[in-house]
């Protein structure tokens, strides 16, 4: 399971309010935290922050590199920003691993950004929708990730870099998606050999709900039996991780032992 | 027609152990024994690369031992009422290590002291300059007043100590990092226990490095089968990134091999399965041979005839390695 930490995004408050003000000690310290629970990913997304986004980005991606030199992913929903913002990480880090966060399957959208990723020997992440929007079933999720798929390995990446995100809608908007997600999931896994990541940004699917941690828990495992890989989640909610864990070991991803749980944390180095 | 590609490509190897210790590194031997290593599935070098070939160990045991077949004893009758003798006949054979077995301690054997044991083994150190094996007698307490003084007293020679298991592991182990040894680690055919043993055994502080997995042996005929799967699962799991399962792995092969019936029955069995003096060695042998095409990387053997034709076979499969 390749975890991307969820927390460095200014979504949160705490994240939005460091970022502005520029406290480099309050991320470095939720990195920390992530770190401590299993994190191997951060993923930094702005969210709604003050100032220049191509410099906060910088900013916040040396801040994270301060504290560990696992690979960032740059989250952002605006393709022209990430084409501004790879390169000055690029250059500003250039031993850190990136992992683009996201392309679209729409063509205007992989033009701009596939190219980026095998320039800079970037991951890419690529979202499970066009132009259209983000689909209601399952065939159209298979369609786009696989044009994505093709787009990216045609353009030189390697599979391990490709990582097909079927986009999440929360529960209690949009019922049906749960099972519409692990099933393109399925299907994009057994069509291609070797696989890319399958990735879900899970928080997503329990936005405003009550019982939101539960509900993460169970879908992650659900996901990872359907063969999702990779997860942006909050890596220090324990019982979220040794859920994913246990449930790997069920699928003899790791070597079962007593003490599993101490053995992936052992193997993490942590 | 093209050919398919059938290389796997692993993403981790298993580890490398080094048992004994030069003058330089403040040992006594003469040189010392590095297994592990392999990159790949056994004997496929296209695979990965397997940079040391199986070493073997010779059995050699405190007091003379008891019900051994005849092959042995015209091997080592002469010398093995004394472990000196017998282990300057195990070099002369040939083997790579001394696999000395303190079965005098056990209270049932003779109930030595701690002092008689540490005595020997000082002795077998002087006497011949490989790098050594020592077992206790798998009787915990005894074993926990005993190995503490030996690895006491072979400190610096970096021996390979055994066994710690999943029960019994906090003395051993905490003498072997005293007084900078390896460490077996023993599981009873049951590989998420040799997992688990590994976990206590780092747990402890003990280096993932310095551990030889012991997951029991079975001789041709009695389970080898099992053995020999979790062989294979063990080397996959290393080979695939899981570093608690990333260990050489030893096998005891003359021990089990020369129990069975088929490598004991004499005269009786002569007319339908031919001759002892042939079928005992190539007991160990096959059991040897077959057992190494699951993952093995140090074997405790007994019959010169038999490593002969171990080292023959491992020879002819690792052909063109390195090429």
């Amino acid at each position: 399971m390749i975890i991307f930490s969820e927390r460095i995004n200014g979504m949160y408050r705490d994240v939005r309010a460091a970022i502005d003000e520029h406290k480099a000690d309050v991320i470095q310290q939720l990195v920390r935290h992530q770190l401590e629970g299993g994190a191997d990913v951060i993923d930094i997304n702005l969210g709604p922050t003050k100032g220049d986004p191509v410099e906060n980005f910088v900013w916040l991606a040396r801040v994270v590199h301060e504290v560990t030199p696992k690979p960032l992913s740059l989250d952002s929903a605006k393709p022209d920003l990430l084409v501004q913002v790879v390169p000055r990480v690029r250059a500003a880090l250039p031993e850190t691993k990136l992992i683009i966060n996201s392309s679209t399957a729409a063509p205007e959208s992989m033009g701009k950004l596939v190219p980026l990723a095998v320039q800079h020997g970037a991951g890419i992440i690529g979202l499970t929708m066009d132009q259209e929007g983000v689909p209601g079933n399952v065939e159209k999720r298979v369609e786009c990730g696989a044009a994505f798929l093709m787009t990216a390995l045609e353009a030189g990446l390697q599979p391990d870099d490709i990582y097909i995100d079927p986009i999440i809608l929360p529960i209690n908007v949009a019922p049906k998606q749960p099972w519409n997600v692990m099933e393109a999931i399925r299907q994009l896994a057994m069509a291609n050999e070797p696989p890319p990541h399958f990735i879900i940004g899970l928080s997503n699917i329990s936005q405003k709900c009550l019982m939101n941690r539960l509900i993460n828990r169970t879908y992650l495992v659900m996901c990872i039996a359907a063969g999702l890989d990779a997860a942006i989640m909050d890596a220090a909610d324990k019982d979220l991780v040794e859920a994913a864990v246990t449930a790997e070991v069920l699928l003899e991803k790791h070597l079962y032992s007593d003490d599993y749980l101490r053995a992936w944390r052992m193997q993490k180095g942590l | 027609m093209s050919i398919p590609e059938v290389k796997e490509k692993w993403s981790a190897r298993v580890s490398e152990v080094t048992i004994g210790a030069t003058p330089a590194q403040g040992g006594t031997r003469a040189r010392t024994v590095t297994i592990g290593g392999a990159g790949g599935i056994p004997f496929l070098s296209f695979d990965g690369a397997l940079p040391h070939p199986p070493a073997i160990a010779i059995d050699v045991l405190d007091k003379q031992p008891v019900g051994w077949p005849k092959p042995l004893e015209e091997v080592y009758g002469d010398v093995w009422a004394d472990p000196v003798q017998w282990a300057r006949r195990a070099k002369e054979l040939g083997a790579d290590l001394i696999n000395l077995r303190l079965t005098g301690i056990h209270p049932d054997e003779g109930d030595w002291p701690p002092s008689k044991a540490v005595e020997i083994v000082k002795a077998v150190l002087e006497a011949v300059d490989l790098p050594l094996i020592v077992w206790g007698c798998d009787f915990p307490e005894k074993d926990q007043r005993v190995m503490p003084k030996v690895a006491e007293a072979a400190q610096g020679e970096r021996c390979l100590l055994g066994a710690v298991s999943q029960t019994e592991y906090r003395t051993l182990t905490a003498a072997a990092q005293a007084y900078g040894h390896t460490l077996i680690a023993a599981s009873p055919c049951d590989i998420n226990i040799a997992k688990q043993v590994n976990i206590l055994v780092t747990d402890m502080g003990f280096p993932l490095s310095d551990i030889v997995i012991y997951p029991s042996t079975a001789a041709l005929g009695y389970g080898m089968e099992y053995i020999y799967s979790i062989l294979e699962r063990g080397r996959l799991a290393a080979l695939s990134g899981d570093k608690l399962m990333a260990q050489p792995v030893i096998l005891d092969v003359g021990f089990e091999a020369w129990r069975v019936k088929e490598a004991r029955a004499d005269e009786e069995m002569a007319d339908a399965w031919g001759p002892l003096a042939y079928r005992g060695p190539a007991w160990e042998a096959v059991t040897a041979t077959d057992l190494l095409q699951g993952g093995a990387d140090l074997l405790i053997m007994r019959h010169p005839e038999a490593i002969r034709a171990v080292r023959e076979a491992v020879g002819q499969l690792m052909q063109g390695d390195g090429k």
